[in-house]
């Protein structure tokens, strides 16, 4: 399943990360920071850790739903924050775990945290709320 | 995280994304993305992250152009919080604009919230708000 998560978001496969564990409720990707991560004062640029918190929420999300759900219905996230706590820089991993607090029906609560490997430092914090959109009647 | 720009200058990250600077003055700035099969996520629309990471550069480049280069320079600014609504799902073949505007730019602290649409559209794609702290400055030592 990883593999072919992997394959079929394209943005992900963009940015570079990897899909190292997918269960239900539960997401872990990792990303080694490279220069084209990076914004002209050579960090990481933000919209790199939003993009791994989000999609490893989803990621959780459809693994809580399983495949079948998933294909008949995609879930889409309709809200999400997130705090930079750190800097990161170019050679350094990050490691995005995501875990839903919450699995209704229709809208599903998580967070996820960006740390980097080694020193297990806290990058960044997000939150996302994902809903199944109802089909136009 | 953080934003020095200089006008038109872009993050390696948004040129990979391949989104463009269309108008930088001071106080507004406005981006266009034209949305193609890259920008996908797994359900075949574009990821949050394509649409939050224009918005953080957008709001960057904003509070930049009011601050100044110079004194930007000496003492850059950083997202610290940032807070997105996904309101419309975005296709291939999409034209977004981007556009943001300042609600307060501080010695400590700077706010800014930017709209995606679609190009010539008024509905909303999505709507972020973004808060920045700004470094003490650099000593001249």
């Amino acid at each position: 399943m990883t593999q072919d998560e992997d394959r079929r978001s394209p943005f992900l496969a963009l940015v570079g990360a990897t899909i190292e564990e997918a269960r239900e409720g539960y997401a872990r990707l990792s990303l080694k920071l490279e220069q084209k991560h990076t914004n002209p004062n050579g960090v990481m640029h933000g919209g790199v850790v939003t993009t791994l918190l989000d999609e490893a929420l989803a990621i959780a999300v459809g693994a809580a739903r399983g495949v079948d759900a998933v294909r008949a219905q995609p879930h889409t996230a309709i809200e999400m924050n997130a705090s930079f706590l750190a800097a990161a820089r170019e050679g350094d991993e990050l490691v995005v775990e995501g875990t839903l607090l919450k699995s209704g029906r229709t809208v599903f609560f998580g967070e996820a945290e960006a740390r980097k490997r080694g020193d297990n430092k806290l990058i960044s914090k997000g939150r996302v709320t994902f809903v199944i959109p109802k089909r136009p009647a | 995280m953080v934003e020095a720009h200089q006008p038109g200058q872009r993050s390696a990250f948004v040129e990979e994304i391949g989104a463009e600077v269309e108008e930088w003055i001071e106080g507004y700035v406005r981006m266009g993305l034209r949305v193609d099969e890259r920008h996908m996520n797994a359900h075949g629309v574009m990821h949050g992250g394509v649409a939050t990471t224009i918005m953080d550069e957008l709001t960057g480049a904003l509070i930049a152009s009011i601050r100044g280069m110079e004194v930007m320079f000496a003492a850059p600014h950083s997202t610290v919080d940032m807070s997105v609504s996904f309101i419309g799902g975005v296709s291939i073949g999409d034209d977004l604009i981007f556009e943001g505007r300042a609600t307060r730019v501080g010695r400590s602290v700077a706010f800014a919230e930017a709209e995606v649409r679609k190009r010539g559209e008024d509905k909303l794609v999505a709507k972020g708000k973004f808060t920045y702290v700004i470094a003490q400055p650099r000593s001249a030592a």
